[in-house]
């Protein structure tokens, strides 16, 4: 039998996160798409940071940007590479099937870090949003924690449904149903039964524990439920999109 | 007798109820170009996956240089290389840096100037800053190939790798496959083109209804089966071809 060459786990990750960073920064509209959207609510809603908080504003901006990178930036990049067969061409290579996963979500935890930090720079300079150096550092934990819940929601959407079209189609539509009901809801505008559905549901519950993050000494009993009910919607969403994947459209 | 560097024993393979490959065997040699035909829905695709390790066989073993690849699926996959039939690379990146990932991901060290030796290889050398789009149909499948190629595998597997190709660019991918053959690689290929199987192919493996109906050398099976009826009734100006007899034996009726 002859020498077999199986490269070091480290040099394909390195190979895979230098290929999957660059293909997220030439893909430049969802790239901007998915940092200018919180972005904007947040420069739009400085006229009523007095009356919601700048903790409240902080805090919805970053789920509503976890939300887009979860469904339309994780879940599309993933339906799409797949239907290409990007995926069966690396399963064919001596890659395991973890890697190339943990690469492609190393990418989204870095546009994560990304549109958090820019939330928070953008809330001081232009929204003169100030929070404690504890409340930023563990707001940024806890956004990688949120992003967890929707990067779950959108494996699970990619896994149901294979066709990338359909999951683009599906996931604008859950991302509008979730900002759209989410933020409204919140306010009451929706009436009390769908406030209450809001606040338990993955929006609600992660911009809850978002805002208790950002102000630590908010913290209570609700935040640490909703804190669990966000581990408990990541786990469900995880199981069932790992369950339901396959790595061909076809 | 030489160990084979691809040895298929007893494959089966099912989707559900339905049994795709059954009870599939045979052997790819160094040195050898193996075909494998069969009409559409034969069972090619479902012995290539199995063979690539893209699905489980219910029951058989596949070994790439006598590694299993259910056991030693990263041992197997390093010692194959995989031309699928899209040509299936993101298309945000560059030629340069599709060769440089996978190189990466087979354990090659490539600079700069071995990728442009890999692309002038091909007479791509223009084409490392352009994106896998911006390339035809032949110019696509030939960096496929050299992708596919660039650990030097032992085993070679091309899925129908001159679909869409003009006359030109598919005799330059047969002096490739060729090529790897007289350097003592294994190969092994799918085709529905008899004129390639015939061209190329020191053996053929026919497989339909998920079995192998037949296995042997392009010119054995001809004679084998110049004078079977079902060969006679599809023969066209009085000479029996590899296509004919492939229709003899698979039918020929138009499968969906």
């Amino acid at each position: 039998m002859m020498e077999t060459r199986i490269p070091k786990n480290s040099a394909v990750m390195a190979a895979l996160l230098r290929a999957d960073f660059t293909t997220l920064w030439r893909n430049r509209r969802s790239f901007r798409l998915v940092l200018i959207v919180p972005l904007i609510i947040l420069i739009s809603w400085k006229g009523l940071i007095d009356k919601l908080g700048g903790v409240f504003v902080l805090s919805s901006c970053i789920t509503i940007g976890l939300t887009s990178i979860g469904l339309m930036g994780y879940s599309n990049s993933i339906a799409r590479d797949r239907d290409r067969g990007v995926f069966q061409r690396l399963r064919v290579g001596p890659v395991s099937a973890w890697t190339i996963m943990i690469s492609r979500l190393s990418v989204q935890i870095a546009m994560i870090v990304l549109m958090t930090v820019l939330v928070f720079v953008v809330g001081y300079f232009v929204d003169h949003i100030q929070i404690s150096p504890i409340g930023y550092v563990a707001g940024l934990l806890m956004s990688m924690l949120g992003g967890a819940v929707y990067l779950g929601l959108g494996q699970a959407i990619v896994g149901r449904i294979k066709n990338p079209d359909t999951v683009n189609s599906t996931t604008r539509l859950v991302y509008f149903v979730f900002i759209m009901i989410g933020m409204f809801g919140e306010f009451g505008v929706l009436g009390e039964v769908i406030e209450k559905l809001v606040i338990w549901s993955p929006y609600g519950v992660v911009r809850k524990v978002l805002a208790a993050s950002l102000a630590p000494a908010t913290w209570n009993l609700e935040t640490t439920w909703a804190l669990l009910a966000s581990i408990g919607y990541t786990a469900v969403f995880v199981i069932l999109g790992v369950k339901w994947f396959k790595w061909e459209s076809k | 007798m030489p160990e084979p560097i691809l040895a298929v024993n007893g494959l089966n393979v099912s989707y559900g109820s339905f049994q795709a490959v059954k009870d599939v065997s045979f052997g790819v040699y160094g040195g050898e170009i193996f075909g494998l035909l069969g009409p559409n829905g034969a069972g090619k695709t479902s012995t290539l996956s199995a063979v690539e390790g893209l699905l489980h066989p219910v029951s058989g073993t596949v070994t790439v240089a006598g590694f299993d690849t259910r056991e030693k699926p990263l041992h197997a996959r390093a010692n194959m290389g995989v031309q699928l039939q899209a040509t299936s690379f993101q298309p945000e990146l560059t030629i340069a840096e599709i060769i440089r990932l996978f190189a990466s991901i087979y354990g090659v060290d490539l600079e700069d100037d071995a990728v442009k030796r890999k692309l002038a290889e091909i007479s791509l050398e223009e084409a490392a800053g352009k994106k896998i789009s911006q390339l035809s149909g032949g110019q696509q499948q030939r960096v496929s190939l050299v992708i596919s190629t660039i650990h030097d595998p032992q085993l070679v597997l091309l899925d129908e790798p001159t679909t869409g190709l003009d006359p030109q660019s598919r005799r330059q991918l047969w002096e490739r496959m060729e090529h790897f053959r007289n350097n003592g690689h294994a190969v092994l290929l799918t085709t529905h083109s008899m004129e390639e199987a015939e061209a190329v192919c020191d053996r053929i493996a026919i497989i339909d209804h998920g079995r192998i109906i037949a296995i042997d050398t392009p010119e054995a099976l001809i004679e084998k089966h110049r004078h079977d009826p079902e060969v006679l009734k599809v023969v066209r100006k009085g000479k029996v071809t590899l296509e004919d007899v492939f229709i003899g034996l698979t039918g020929t009726a138009v499968r969906p």
